[in-house]
């Protein structure tokens, strides 16, 4: 069963760039990544599944009924956080996360208590007076304590420290297992990676790619940065996979898309100071990978 | 309910403010009357004294002020222009409190219509004034009772006072479907002052000029407590103008804000 489904969901601004025909389909108890870079239209594509926004045309189900019609039924069962949570400052956050499961007709100050303890919150702070990584980790438990059948994540992990974000996957993995179904949507790749079945690849409002998390991760996109001990020769790393390379005296920049033991072997050979290998910004791994598909 | 009440809990601040003021106009205005009363023939020369337009535009009648009903229009149409301020403020935040403190997510992914919320916002809007205008009106009647010389008709007295209620929810009306329109209001205040001000200013213009048909435009001059006193009665047309004026406003709300595109922070 598909628990969101998108028909070519189109939203037009004016002038400004919304989204166009957007289709694709979770099914149920999957987790779903929706990545793209900012501004590419992931924010409005959750905005109108959450009804807070209406299609221009197309249209979108969510447990087969449609967002715009049912929108409030639908809801029921569905955990949304945003990237950034705003909630009313004056409020203690027991008395916000108490006032949210006023609105779901059943008892959830258990789950409130076991949400904050994982997550290290304090109940009796005022909203005003927590961090930005704290009042995320409000939206978190707001976002999760009415056990959702549907959990909506807008790039959630900003302001969270590793430690958080790892106890935050965790509980998200938790809530996949008992039947949840998730919708994450983010700029980084790696972290989709970590989590989801599928992808959506969403860039400049089209979704241009769906694919299997196992095929992302065939394509390691890793960005090498390189400092010979002496002057290499130019076309040392011209092999394959080997993008955007750049080499100046006795410094090596480029990024890499294949098996990663083959450009290791190949770095073995030569006399090397210092390395980094990181994650790749989506962006260039767009530019230089599906921009000429898209 | 639960979007009712915590919307009553946010106003109860305002609330106490705002009925504290417009008592205190009414208190201060009516210590006065024992010694205005009193020397009720120098205070007429003393008012004579200023142009007619100016005394009419304040709701000054030199004629009633040795009553204390006819003395009570006199503070009463400040008490009128304050709470039309209180009114205002509260119609404008309904809506817009929320998109300006980035809550507005978090409301409209609760599983909940729109109608709904608007309807709780609403209802905690007008029960504030409900609230407002009890006070007001316990308060009045009390210093009335202590400051009085010869006994006065409650019945008109209360007429005249519930009038705040009617100029408010006219008020606040206009303040919901502004707030509905506008994509974002960043501070409430200067809004209703301007708004409030424009309609009192067209009133006091209404005052000299003596043409009927401006009384239509400003909702300040829909309850004349002069036509109140003699007649005993709400002048009928303006009893229909403040009732199609806040039922045609809030139903146009309901409709554009249901309709209305949240867009992100």
């Amino acid at each position: 069963m598909n628990v969101i489904e998108t028909n070519n969901l189109t939203k037009s601004y004016g002038k400004s760039r919304g989204i166009v025909d957007i289709s694709f389909s979770v099914k149920e108890g999957e987790i779903f990544g929706f990545i793209g870079p900012n501004g590419s239209g992931k924010s409005t594509t959750i905005r109108i599944l959450l009804s807070l926004i209406y299609p221009t045309s197309g249209s979108a189900n969510i447990f087969g009924k449609d967002v715009v019609a049912y929108g409030s039924e639908i809801k029921k069962e569905i955990g949304y956080l945003p990237s950034e949570v705003f909630y009313y400052a004056n409020m203690k956050v027991i008395e916000l996360l108490k006032y949210s499961a006023s609105f779901y007709k059943k008892d959830c100050s258990k789950r409130i208590n076991y949400l904050a303890e994982i997550m290290h919150l304090d109940l009796n702070k005022k909203i005003d007076d927590l961090s930005f990584g704290n009042k995320k980790k409000v939206g978190i438990v707001q976002g999760l304590l009415h056990e959702p059948k549907l959990i909506i994540l807008d790039e959630p992990t900003s302001g969270l420290d590793p430690l958080m974000q790892q106890k935050f996957f965790d509980l998200l993995k938790e809530e996949n297992k008992k039947g949840a179904t998730i919708l994450f949507s983010s700029h980084i790749l790696s972290e989709v990676q970590k989590l989801c079945d599928r992808v959506a690849i969403i860039k400049e409002g089209k979704i241009i790619k769906l694919e299997n998390i196992s095929a992302l991760k065939e394509n390691n996109y890793k960005r090498f940065r390189i400092e010979t001990l002496s002057k290499i020769d130019k076309n040392h790393f011209n092999i394959m996979g080997v993008n955007k390379l750049e080499i100046k005296e006795n410094r090596v920049k480029f990024i890499f898309k294949g098996n990663i033991n083959i450009i290791i072997k190949k770095i073995s050979f030569i006399e090397i100071s210092n390395i980094w290998i990181d994650e790749p910004d989506l962006e260039e791994i767009f530019m230089h990978h599906y921009s000429k598909e898209a | 309910m639960n979007i009712f009440l915590h919307e009553l809990n946010a106003y109860r601040k305002s609330i106490i403010l705002w009925t504290i003021s417009l008592a205190v106009i009414v208190i201060i205005s009516f210590s006065l009357f024992p010694s205005f009363s009193r020397d009720i023939d120098q205070i007429k020369n003393l008012f004579e004294a200023f142009p007619k337009a100016i005394r009419i535009g304040m709701g000054i009648s030199l004629d009633r002020f040795a009553n204390i009903l006819g003395y009570y229009s006199f503070p009463f149409s400040f008490v009128v222009l304050f709470g039309a301020i209180q009114a205002m403020n509260l119609g404008l935040s309904i809506v817009s409190k929320e998109v300006r403190e980035k809550t507005v997510d978090f409301l409209l992914t609760k599983p909940i219509k729109r109608t709904q919320i608007l309807t709780a916002k609403i209802l905690a809007g007008i029960i504030s004034l409900v609230i407002t205008n009890v006070i007001y009106i316990a308060v009045t009647s009390i210093i009335a009772s202590v400051v009085k010389r010869d006994d006065y008709s409650f019945k008109i007295f209360f007429m005249i006072s519930i009038t705040l209620l009617f100029v408010q929810l006219i008020f606040m009306s206009v303040g919901v479907i502004i707030s509905v329109i506008l994509p974002r209001i960043k501070s409430v205040l200067p809004i209703s002052l301007a708004t409030v001000f424009i309609f009192y200013f067209i009133s006091f213009l209404s005052s000299i000029t003596a043409d009927d048909r401006i009384r239509y435009i400003t909702p300040f001059k829909y309850f004349d407590a002069v036509y109140i006193i003699e007649n005993s009665a709400y002048e009928m047309p303006f009893i229909i103008i403040s009732l199609v004026i806040p039922v045609g406003a809030i139903s146009a709300s309901y409709v554009i804000y249901d309709k209305k595109d949240m867009h992100a922070v």
